[in-house]
């Protein structure tokens, strides 16, 4: 790129012609001022305030057989997590399966008659824990509290209310904290991550079909009659949607920190520095969109259908560490996933400039292999 | 309602749809890439995670227990030498989460049985992660716990407990049936919204619609032109689905298989008629396609195609019993993982032909309003 600008002498006057044509455009566009401001406030409310996926009022049902102070003991244990709700008390073990099957209770647990006497032996007693697959991922947590507050028991301690600071008891006090997170709230994660999946979005959608909306309507052949090149195009048309990338950002943390109280804790700095390459790597993207698509409907397409993968696999609302490889490392060609490591790190974490260095070198070398790719395919074309 | 004008409009529809290989490829393409892609996203195991261990006492005991979390392959224990690593490998995401053994501990541990209190350890989870720090808790806890216990008591000490676990529908509670089965929600909720809001739009661009209107056809041939077959289309797209599903991600529907095409291929038609809705009242495709993104993506995030409606507060899940796509998501996984059979369904599929009748009215409506 450098040597090019060396070689055009009016390579910046041409893109700022180009860049100020495509301002005035953008200013007409409804639909797309329409995606900036309501896409961000759905989506703000959505993560903010509904989705989750921690596991709460999880409703269950308990056959108690045992009825002795050590089985009412372990129940009020397992409900003094703070995820549970009251249990239902089942008569049998038909009548619990069938609340699992109609999805009145995710989980069942069983306490055998023999359990006060057996916790007097060895080898121990045995209680059963039955679930419900058909929802794994809270199944799976739910196994995981009660399996913590099992293997903790004590009949004689008294119960504690759930709080982290608080010892535990058992042979060994465990105090935990969550840190960054102190109550483990889903909507920080969420919320942390919101700018990648709206820049994203709009990164993608606003040269995909405005390169496409161009050569349907014949403006963009004028635009290749005048004597500026098919680069400077390219980079006149991004310059604005830079611009219109950092408002957007400004405006989502603005919101998630005065709505939803979170703010950003580590470097503003490295925020500003790390956004650079991802909104130029996610606009060149959409480029490429438009250099496959034959017209706008088939760009839109192209778009949604990349878009919405990237935000599933980049980690965004599951983490990637929990996935397979192979699917994990598909998603490491994602922009938005280097985006949003970068995110949660300056975010959450509090990190600075430093510590997203990575991040910002991966997201330079894909802006850097898409720029040669887009190269390659915005060759001058007419018709 | 003349039948062999409905014929011509049906054979229409199907040369124009199959003519633009674009189309096609989106067909094929977007249901397997999303039931591949989707269908190993969710996991709920957790394998080597890397866990930092402070271990200020170095002795038997302390030992004991990081070999004892690494030995299942849950967490790869990595050693730090002071809090200020911890701090910064949970900064830049290099750990999960941090455990900090303190000094003392094995002799904490030896008089705990003599009534002073029970020596502490410290964990650390990076909450930034909030799913993973989440999993992680449950495991880290009930580990140390155990092992606790056969440190102060023996190997096989009294008292103890052991919860054996069975999961209903899903044994080994893997993610792939659940995503598989939402999946089919995803891809029916927004492709065929999609499709018909563009092909719509695209013949009022050309002109075509227009023409279409003058014909004699009525609106309600016009509306079943269009629906019926995009509506085979996506059924064969069901049916593509299924077996992909089931030969390459190994998860067959555990209950009727022609009950689940039969009643996805219901679903369509529905999702067929919002789009026609949608590109009734759009000017261009980019307006339509727009339109149908933006309700489209919180519609299926609300649906609980990935996150449980139980979790969302309980106003959001009223709202989310008016969306189409959540009792499809709940048929879908009732049959696909839990084996139900149509009466059982009858209270999701109720709400469905509701919505079925209302959206047929008001698509019917909006062409009538544009002839």
């Amino acid at each position: 790129m450098s040597k090019l600008i060396t070689r055009n002498p009016h390579f910046w006057s041409n893109v700022r012609a180009v860049a100020y044509r495509e301002t005035r455009i953008l200013r007409h566009d409804k639909p797309i001022i329409f995606a900036l401001i309501l896409q961000p406030v759905l989506l703000l409310i959505i993560f903010g305030g509904v989705l989750s996926n921690k596991p709460r009022n999880v409703p269950w049902a308990v056959l108690d057989r045992s009825a002795t102070a050590a089985s009412r003991k372990l129940i009020a244990d397992v409900r003094s997590t703070g995820y549970f709700l009251e249990p239902v008390a089942v008569e049998g073990y038909a009548e619990g399966r069938d609340r699992l099957h109609d999805g009145k209770a995710l989980a069942m647990l069983i306490i055998p008659d023999t359990f006060a006497r057996d916790l007097e032996r060895r080898p121990g007693a045995e209680v059963q824990l039955l679930l419900d697959g058909s929802d794994p991922l809270s199944s799976a947590r739910v196994a995981g509290f009660i399996a913590a507050v099992v293997a903790a028991f004590e009949p004689r301690a008294p119960t504690m209310r759930a709080d982290p600071a608080v010892r535990t008891p058992g042979a060994i006090a465990i105090r935990q904290r969550f840190r960054f997170n102190p109550t483990l709230r889903d909507r920080d994660f969420f919320l942390a991550a919101i700018a990648g999946m709206l820049l994203t979005n709009v990164c993608f959608s606003a040269t995909s079909l405005g390169f496409v909306g161009e050569r349907e309507a014949g403006t963009y052949e004028q635009m290749l009659s005048l004597p500026v090149s098919a680069l400077e195009i390219v980079v006149g048309k991004l310059v604005p949607h830079l611009a219109i990338a950092y408002a957007l950002l400004t405006g989502t943390l603005l919101a998630a920190g005065l709505v939803f109280g979170v703010w950003v804790r580590g470097s503003l700095l490295a925020l500003a520095v790390v956004t650079l390459p991802f909104v130029l790597a996610s606009l060149s993207v959409g480029v490429l969109v438009s250099a496959l698509a034959r017209n706008s409907a088939q760009a839109v397409f192209i778009t949604v259908f990349f878009t919405l993968p990237s935000f599933i696999m980049s980690g965004i609302m599951m983490p990637y560490q929990l996935m397979p490889h192979g699917v994990r490392e598909i998603g490491g060609f994602l922009p938005l996933r280097w985006y949003q490591i970068a995110l949660r790190r300056i975010v959450e974490r509090g990190a600075g400039l430093a510590d997203v260095a990575i991040p910002i070198l991966v997201l330079l070398l894909i802006f850097a292999v898409l720029l040669v790719m887009v190269r390659l395919r915005m060759k001058p074309r007419l018709g | 309602m003349r039948w062999r004008r409905l014929r011509t409009l049906l054979l229409r529809e199907v040369r124009a749809s199959f003519r633009d290989p674009f189309t096609v490829t989106v067909l094929i393409a977007v249901p397997l890439g999303a039931l591949l892609l989707f269908g190993y996203v969710l996991s709920t195991e957790v394998q080597h995670l890397p866990l930092a261990v402070l271990d200020a006492d170095d002795s038997a005991a302390s030992r004991r227990i990081v070999a004892d979390l690494s030995a299942a392959g849950t967490f790869d224990a990595m050693r730090v030498d002071s809090r200020d690593d911890i701090e910064r490998a949970l900064i830049d995401g290099r750990v999960s989460a941090a455990l900090v053994i303190p000094p003392g501990f094995a002799r904490g541990l030896g008089e705990a049985g003599s009534g002073a209190p029970a020596p502490e350890i410290e964990l650390i989870y990076d909450g930034a992660e909030a799913v993973l720090a989440g999993n992680a808790e449950g495991f880290l806890r009930s580990m140390i716990a155990t092992t606790g216990a056969v440190l102060v008591n023996g190997e096989r000490p009294r008292g103890r407990i052991t919860v054996v676990a069975h999961a209903l529908y899903n044994p080994t509670l893997a993610g792939v049936p659940f995503m598989v089965a939402g999946t089919f929600g995803f891809v029916l909720s927004f492709l065929t919204t999609l499709i018909t809001a563009v092909s719509i739009v695209n013949e009022r661009m050309n002109g075509t619609f227009d023409q279409l209107q003058v014909t004699p056809a009525t609106s309600l041939e016009i509306f079943l032109g269009k629906l019926l077959p995009l509506g085979a289309v996506f059924t064969l797209d069901i049916v593509l689905m299924v077996l992909v599903a089931g030969f390459v991600l190994g998860v067959w529907p555990q209950g009727n298989v022609f009950l689940f095409v039969g009643l996805s291929a219901f679903y369509v038609q529905v999702s067929l008629a919002l789009g026609l809705i949608f590109s009734a009242t759009s000017a261009t495709p980019a307006a339509a396609v727009q339109k149908t993104v933006l309700f489209s993506v919180p519609l299926v995030q609300l649906s609980g195609f990935a996150f449980p409606t139980r979790n969302m507060p309980m106003a959001v899940q009223w709202l989310t019993e008016f969306f189409p796509a959540t009792h499809y998501i709940r048929i879908s996984r009732a049959i696909y993982i839990r084996a139900e059979g149509l009466s059982e369904l009858l209270p999701e599929i109720a709400p469905l032909a509701i919505f079925a009748t209302i959206l047929t009215v008001i698509a019917l409506r909006t062409i009538e309003a544009r002839s």
